[in-house]
């Protein structure tokens, strides 16, 4: 059979299998059973059986889990308030003052979490109701907890980048390394906007901070950030200095924060129990994706499409700057239907060959990928943390969307900064080659 | 009947559970050997074996939790008699296609015991053995899909979908 009908075959059923509602998982395995079927191939359920087993073992996804059961335990504790708390002092200087801690909370929960919707939550729950209180204003108030919530995708440990890093074949401390710097500059573009924001709608704030900190508060503010530092600094300092394995310092991270919960008296068998099924639960719908994803890898392998693709771009003599500003539209449009790990996964399956070939290196392109990522995920009408910020403030989803365009906007900038200079996520990992 | 059901899934829940404890403590005691100069023997290996009896353990609970993450806008948007029916479609080509992982995981399982095939690490085991909850998982996640058909012909509203809806709440 020609391979383009094969290929708009296998578009056509995705469509459909995705949009009737079929889990995301199943629909990445039987795409895969009809490539293979439609090629006649013999042996199909001998592969699928051989592939989820080499999937579902892989060492670097051994992190996986632990990540997702350290964040589970940490957003049982008293964090998010002591964030708050912590970070309030410290910011009440600074044009915008705690939208500030809106951001900083989210980016540096985030970095223990690894989880976006599910940091937006839970700084949100603490942060709205006192910003609102203070009579912050409040389509700034979610603009800046929907953009920053994002951040959790790129500031390592990050869940997506372990996905992408096991389904491109990629080294996951690289990916860790290369996702620190632009995690800053991101966190750096929105205090930006926010302070330039601040200061041209001064009248705005109504609230102008009746507020003062003296030095001992802003040293007590600081011991409340102490174990949380301790805990990230542990974490991806062991795995930076090469000490640790990502999975190790994940397992290390899983004992700091049941350490945490206990010292803060926070620490309940129920809640324990929770964290242990909340980190099942999504560890197996992960895991079951990724096993579909590698299935589908090695089918679309098979009939040949990706390289079919690869050499198709290769003939259009695109310069690999037009190819990212293609993919990066592709993407955008792909993300305002589908969620991120789809994202990842469908693009390592079958795009990962023509970026490989047309001369653009895997790390930077995981780091590109997950930015993209980040701007669907507050984009409608699929856009994980519009939905979560819906429901914590019950706003319609169109003005969740619009208060986050500015910050959609900076993370747009971000990619363009990384595509001009793309040692900004490179130079931490070219650090580690030369070692 | 009731009883049977929650017991099934919590068997599930608490199967990929106590893998991920035993999976945390494993490579702590990695860690902790590795400081004291000793190295367990195929420590790595056993994580990743552990990982997939974590993933493969754990679907059935997953499924009925509304853990499977799907595409539902098309869904929501349909009055309530064409949801319906696009839910049998989805559950009917969701049993086909995890019922065809089953028999496969299993029939794997099945020739790496024939086959009496031992795993190529320092401590050899035997293959079959450390893939079976691949298998077993695999076979629950097909039950309870079944599971979710059945409590739909007899009328009632299968519980992946009540905890999908509460989803965004819940967050």
């Amino acid at each position: 059979m020609d391979i383009s009908l094969i290929g708009f075959i296998l578009v056509a059923a995705m469509m459909l299998m995705l949009v009737s509602g079929i889990w995301i998982a199943l629909t990445l395995t039987g795409l895969a059973i009809i490539a293979l079927l439609l090629i006649e191939n013999s042996s199909i359920g001998l592969l699928l059986g051989t592939s989820s087993w080499s999937a579902s073992t892989a060492w670097s996804l051994t992190a996986l889990p632990l990540f997702i059961w350290m964040g589970e335990i940490l957003f049982r504790t008293r964090l998010s308030e002591d964030l708050f708390q912590g970070l309030s002092p410290i910011l009440a200087k600074l044009p915008g003052k705690l939208l500030h801690v809106n951001i900083l909370s989210c980016g540096i929960f985030a970095a223990v979490s690894g989880s976006s919707a599910a940091t937006a939550a839970t700084i949100g729950r603490m942060t709205l109701p006192e910003l609102k209180r203070r009579g912050y204003d409040e389509s700034m108030a979610i603009g800046t907890l929907a953009g920053s919530g994002t951040l959790g995708l790129l500031i390592p440990p990050s869940i997506i980048l372990i996905v992408y890093g096991v389904a491109a074949e990629v080294s996951i401390t690289r990916l860790f390394l290369a996702g620190a710097l632009p995690g800053i500059m991101l966190v750096g573009l929105f205090m930006s906007y926010t302070i330039v924001w601040s200061l041209l709608n001064k009248r705005s704030q109504v609230d102008e901070e009746s507020e003062t900190y003296t030095f001992a508060d802003k040293i007590m503010a600081l011991k409340k950030l102490l174990p949380i530092v301790l805990l990230i600094g542990g974490v991806l300092g062991s795995i930076y200095q090469g000490v640790a394995t990502p999975t190790e310092a994940a397992a290390l991270g899983v004992t700091g924060s049941l350490l945490l919960s206990m010292l803060t008296g926070s620490f309940t068998i129920a809640g324990f129990t929770q964290s242990v099924l909340g980190a099942v639960k999504s560890s197996c719908m992960l895991g079951l994706i990724l096993v579909g994803a590698h299935f589908l890898t090695l089918a679309m392998g098979f009939v040949g499409l990706p390289n079919e693709l690869a050499a198709w771009i290769a003939m259009q003599g695109l310069s690999s700057i037009e190819l990212i500003i293609y993919l990066t539209f592709f993407f955008i449009i792909l993300g305002c239907f589908l969620d991120g790990i789809s994202v990842v996964v469908l693009t390592t399956s079958i795009v990962l060959p023509m970026v490989a070939q047309s001369g653009i290196d895997l790390i930077w392109f995981g780091i590109f990928l997950v930015l993209t990522v980040e701007m669907s995920q507050i984009t409608p009408p699929v856009g994980f943390n519009l939905f979560v910020i819906q429901s914590l403030t019950g706003k319609n989803i169109l003005y969740v969307a619009k208060a986050a365009l500015p910050f959609f906007l900076m993370i747009a900038v971000a990619i363009i900064i990384i595509t001009i200079f793309p040692d900004v996520a490179l130079y931490l990992p070219s650090l580690m080659t030369r070692n | 009947m009731e009883k049977v059901r929650q017991l099934f899934y919590l068997a599930s829940a608490w199967g990929a559970g106590l893998c991920l404890i035993a999976m945390t403590l494993l490579i702590l005691s990695q860690i902790g050997a590795r400081l004291i100069g000793v190295v367990i023997p195929s420590s790595e290996d056993f994580a990743g074996w552990l990982l997939s009896a974590i993933i493969f353990f754990g679907l059935a609970y997953t499924f009925n939790n509304g853990g499977h993450i799907r595409v539902t806008i098309a869904l929501s948007r349909f009055s309530t008699r064409y949801r319906h029916l696009f839910e049998y479609i989805n559950l009917s080509i969701g049993l086909l296609i995890s019922g065809y992982l089953a028999f496969y995981t299993a029939y794997t399982v099945y020739e790496s015991f024939v086959y009496s095939e031992l795993t190529d690490t320092y401590l050899a085991v035997p293959i079959g053995l450390v893939q079976l909850p691949m298998a077993i998982g695999s076979t629950c996640l097909f039950i309870a899909m079944l599971d979710s058909l059945i409590l739909m012909i007899a009328g009632y509203v299968p519980n992946y979908i009540s905890a999908e809806n509460n989803i965004d709440v819940e967050v």
